[in-house]
């Protein structure tokens, strides 16, 4: 982790270096570092990779080949990642369990017990390594004891299965969690949850604002795009995307460009914070794009992670894509790190 | 089944099991026979599987164990055991429990390299825990004899990274919870042809390799209450009623269902030329989870075999099963299953009580009928497909779930798919005759519902009543049909098809000793001529039985029974002549040819009385 980062940390001020799913807004400022791809399931064989199968997939920067850094058989949902500037741990959401790494993705372990089921994503928290939050298809699950137990916190919350958590920028207290009724939120870690009335659901994906911690942009299944500029009090639509079904979104450091895509939409981007959406790139028998990243130090290096066509590039700000790698694989998530 | 299947077993029927067999399963270890099934025909059917898998050649963990255990090809067993434990891409819930259970049997006769190789699967590859109920069942099962076997290693020598001690731990802790839910509350994945093998299977080694009694008993009890499950709805190899889940090639052909090995190694049914047909069903080849019983020490209960084979008296049957775990788009998380069954000495007709129930198999209604001709069954679905619906139970996107689901089961989407559960179908049974509704919205996928009616039939006449009428050897199925229909010519049946979405069909089942002759039963029928209509819209059927109930059922409403409310939700777990328990009693109670045996799960105890063995 580089020393502004570090500093920020022990000042208290909490970025969401970690968030469930797709919806990763600020990975972690480097200039080298790793690709994390969780990938659940992949159709024939996985292309460039060392070993074929799902799980998760590391690549070093500059380099064209694809490592799998898990065993065979693991279905991975989503990635999260700790660094206090002293300790670096690394997160796997899966099918089987929240998996921990503590060397950099050589070696795994699994958190959770038999009593949790698919995780869908993990959201650790930034400053106490023991408190991590799982992202499950039966709640919100918690442990505050690095994995030793868990505990369902789900006070407040109507439903039961969670799409995905995002952690608020500011305050490491307030989550928000994706659910197919509403946008929920907490201000206590996860003891109550309060349904923030969206107007969207099934509800996807979730994004806060790099830069304006008010607005948030949420998607969902068949019902578009929906926003709020004053912390969840009011919610709109947005220009463009009606009725779309988008699975994630990702945002450059700045938050100058905002990036959403789903199924058979394409790559959409917004420059004005999400008010309105024009779409970037739509490619040619690629039914669903679940997954995007947009490189830190590069805003015109996007990747776009698809559902059975792998990754593909583009270091233009989206004007020309080539194939990067992982054919066949649901890619859910694409993270950067050290 | 293809022409060369039947070739095939003919040739293999005439085959003996060799002295070499008979003196291997002789030093085989078995249990006490006290309160036991007759065992004399159970070591003989033992000794025929073995000596079949001991001669195939596809490289399995069964066939390994069966080798191994009979002392045929060895050198060949070992080197199919070594290379399935070189191959790190495999691994999984199958991988870890039969791994586990042919090493155990077999330890003794391996070299030390193989002990090793063994004990690096657990460590090298994942053993992948799964997505369902037989998936965890034989995933935890496999972790616990695992972890028994290598106990008090670090984290660091397990794929999971967890220590023997945890891994132990949450094995032990979830087959206590598994057991117990069972028992109380039901399977999720129930009553299925198919998948009950890989129940039972994991179960068989557990009991046998469990070193800690509490663990083994609890063993023995999930084996004694699965085996008592299939005993009440089996009829001569048959699994009969409504299933959870199971294959169109099964729920088409009863008897070429996997179920099939196992009602025939533990019941003697059906028939060792039905078994041989079945057994080369070439979806099956290589599964021959049964290989465990036949080598293990549990002993079916007598009280379960007569169940399983007593069926000089028609009788009702009922139980509450539960929905697999809905995590979206439901008001709780396992709503209940209602299953009634009525069994009758040639034939059964079993329900559930419809809608969405499980995904993608689902199994409603059949009556399935006792013949020596395969296709023994006539059913009817609404071929339903969503991605919603799979989103119920599955945490993936619902806009590519379906087709991610038609990449494994091939069919899902298929307009003449022949498993399906639909939100548009809804069952009211009363002993031998059935109501099936169907209310199918205009924006469904399918806008139509199918019926099964099997060539192999002896006859099919359409009488000017309306009423189809069948016969199959000495059952008779009447079936009438509320609206216009037409029937599809198919190779094996005559596919029965209506367009109307709001629609129904009532069934009666007969036979000779029940009704007399054919004619009879048809003239039975015309007098009783079903009315159909619509209460606010939605379907309703209103029917005299031909023995004189009166049935009245709208489709979402109540199901009347001679003007009273029947009540699905007093069910019980079961309830019936043989098997009973009350639901969350944890306690069952198995009853027949005066053996009393009860399963009490909240003490684990089993005790019995009145066996005259």
């Amino acid at each position: 982790m580089n020393r502004s980062l570090a500093v920020l940390l022990q000042a208290g001020v909490f970025l969401a270096l970690v968030v469930t799913g797709a919806d990763a807004q600020l990975p972690p400022s480097s200039g080298a570092g790793r690709l994390f791809v969780s990938v659940f399931l992949v159709r024939g064989s996985v292309a460039g990779s060392a070993a074929g199968g799902y799980g998760l997939f590391t690549q070093t920067l500059g380099d064209t080949v694809w490592t799998r850094a898990t065993k065979s058989n693991v279905l991975a949902f989503g990635l999260g990642y700790f660094d206090n500037g002293l300790t670096r741990r690394y997160y796997l959401a899966a099918g089987n369990g929240v998996h921990r790494s503590t060397d950099g993705g050589k070696n795994w372990r699994i958190l959770t017990s038999w009593r949790t089921e698919e995780i869908l994503g993990v959201v650790p928290d930034p400053v106490d390594s023991a408190v991590i939050y799982a992202a499950t298809p039966l709640g919100v699950f918690k442990t505050t004891d690095d994995g030793d137990t868990w505990e369902r916190k789900m006070n407040g919350v109507s439903t039961w299965f969670i799409q995905r958590i995002v952690m608020d920028r500011r305050d490491r207290r307030t989550l928000y969690a994706a659910t197919e009724k509403d946008l929920y939120r907490t201000t206590d870690a996860g003891e109550t949850w309060s349904p923030m009335g969206s107007g969207c659901a099934p509800m996807l994906a979730v994004l806060q604002h790099p830069a304006m911690d008010s607005v948030i942009i949420v998607g969902g299944e068949d019902s578009g795009l929906r926003r709020t500029t004053d912390g969840g009090k009011t919610w709109s639509a947005v220009r463009g995307l009606e009725k779309a079904t988008v699975y994630t979104f990702r945002a450059s450091r700045d938050g100058s460009d905002l990036y959403t895509a789903g199924w058979k939409t394409g790559l959409w981007r917004s420059t004005d914070a999400g008010a309105s959406w024009q779409q970037v790139w739509a490619p040619e028998g690629i039914d669903a794009v679940y997954s995007l990243f947009v490189y830190p130090e590069d805003a015109r290096h996007i990747l776009v992670g698809t559902v059975g066509h792998g990754i593909y590039e583009s270091t233009d700000r989206g004007a020309t894509w080539h194939y990067a790698g992982l054919n066949g694989g649901q890619v859910k998530q694409i993270e950067l790190y050290p | 089944m293809k022409k060369d299947d039947f070739g095939s077993a003919r040739r293999m029927r005439r085959r003996s099991v060799t002295p070499a067999i008979l003196f291997a399963l002789a030093a085989l270890s078995l249990s006490p026979r006290a309160h036991a099934a007759d065992s004399t025909g159970f070591d003989v059917r033992r000794g025929q599987m073995l000596d079949v898998v001991s001669r195939e050649s596809d490289p399995a963990f069964f066939t390994i164990a069966a080798k191994l255990k009979t002392g045929r090809d060895v050198p060949l067993a070992l080197r199919m055991l070594d290379s399935m434990t070189v191959d790190n891409a495999m691994g999984g819930m199958f991988y870890a429990y039969t791994l586990m259970g042919t090493y155990l049997h077999c330890r003794s006769s391996l070299p030390d390299s193989l002990h090793r190789k063994i004990r690096q699967a657990f460590k090298v590859r994942t053993m992948y825990r799964g997505d369902t109920e037989n998936h965890f069942v034989m995933y935890y099962t496999g972790m616990y004899l695992a972890a028994q076997t290598w106990p008090h290693e670090e984290g660091t020598q397990w794929f999971n990274g967890r220590s023997s001690d945890e891994n132990f731990h949450d094995a032990e802790q979830w087959l206590r919870r598994w057991a117990m839910t069972t028992a109380t509350t039901g399977q999720g994945e129930f009553d299925s042809p198919t998948y009950m093998a890989v129940f039972i299977s994991p179960m068989l080694v557990l009991y046998e390799f469990a070193a800690d009694p509490v663990m083994k008993r609890r063993a023995q009890m999930m084996l004694d209450l699965l085996f008592a499950d299939v005993a009440v709805d089996h009829l001569k190899g048959n699994y009969c009623g409504g299933h959870s889940r199971d294959y169109p090639e099964d729920i088409i052909n009863p008897l070429g269902a996997p179920m099939t090995r196992v009602t025939w190694l533990y019941f003697g049914e059906p028939s060792e030329a039905r078994w041989n047909d079945a057994r080369f069903h070439p979806r099956y080849r290589g599964s021959w989870e049964m290989v465990f019983g036949a080598l293990g020490s549990y002993r079916l209960p007598e009280v379960i075999e007569r169940i399983a084979l007593d069926r000089q008296a028609p009788y009702v049957h009922l139980e509450t099963k539960r929905v697999r775990n809905i995590i979206r788009f439901g008001d709780t998380t396992n709503p209940p299953v209602y299953k009634y069954l009525y069994m009758a000495p040639g034939y059964a007709l079993g329900s559930l009580q419809g809608g969405i129930l499980q995904p993608i198999q689902q199994h409603t209604w059949d009556v399935t009928f006792v013949s020596e001709r395969p296709n023994n069954t006539i059913f009817t679905l609404h071929p339903f497909s969503s991605g919603r619906e799979l989103a119920m139970f599955f945490p993936e996107e619902i806009k590519f779930l379906a087709g991610e689901v038609d990449r494994y089961h091939k069919v899902y989407t298929s307009p003449e798919k022949w498993n399906s559960s639909s939100p548009y179908e809804q069952t009211f049974q009363r002993k031998n005759a059935l109501i099936v509704l169907y209310n199918v919205d205009s924006a469904a996928v399918q806008g139509h519902v199918d019926g099964f009616f099997p060539k192999t039939l002896d006859e099919r006449v359409t009488d000017p009543s309306g009423w189809i009428a069948c016969r199959s050897g000495s059952t008779y199925v009447g079936f009438f049909p509320a609206k216009e229909y037409e029937w599809i010519d198919e190779e094996i049946d005559w596919r029965w098809r209506s367009h109307e979405l709001k629609n129904g069909v009532v069934v009666e089942v007969g036979s000779e000793a029940e009704d007399g002759t054919f004619s009879g039963f048809r003239g039975a029928l015309g007098r009783s001529i079903p009315r159909f209509g619509l209460s606010k819209g939605k379907p309703q059927i209103q029917y005299t039985t031909r023995r004189g109930d009166r049935l009245l059922f709208t489709f979402d409403g109540d199901r009347l029974l001679n003007g009273r409310k029947v009540d699905v939700a007093s069910y019980g777990l079961f309830r019936g002549p043989f098997l009973n328990s009350r639901l969350r009693s944890g306690i069952i109670t198995m009853t027949a040819g005066g053996i009393t045996r009860v399963l009490d799960f909240n003490r684990l105890t089993i005790t019995e009385r009145g066996s005259d063995r």
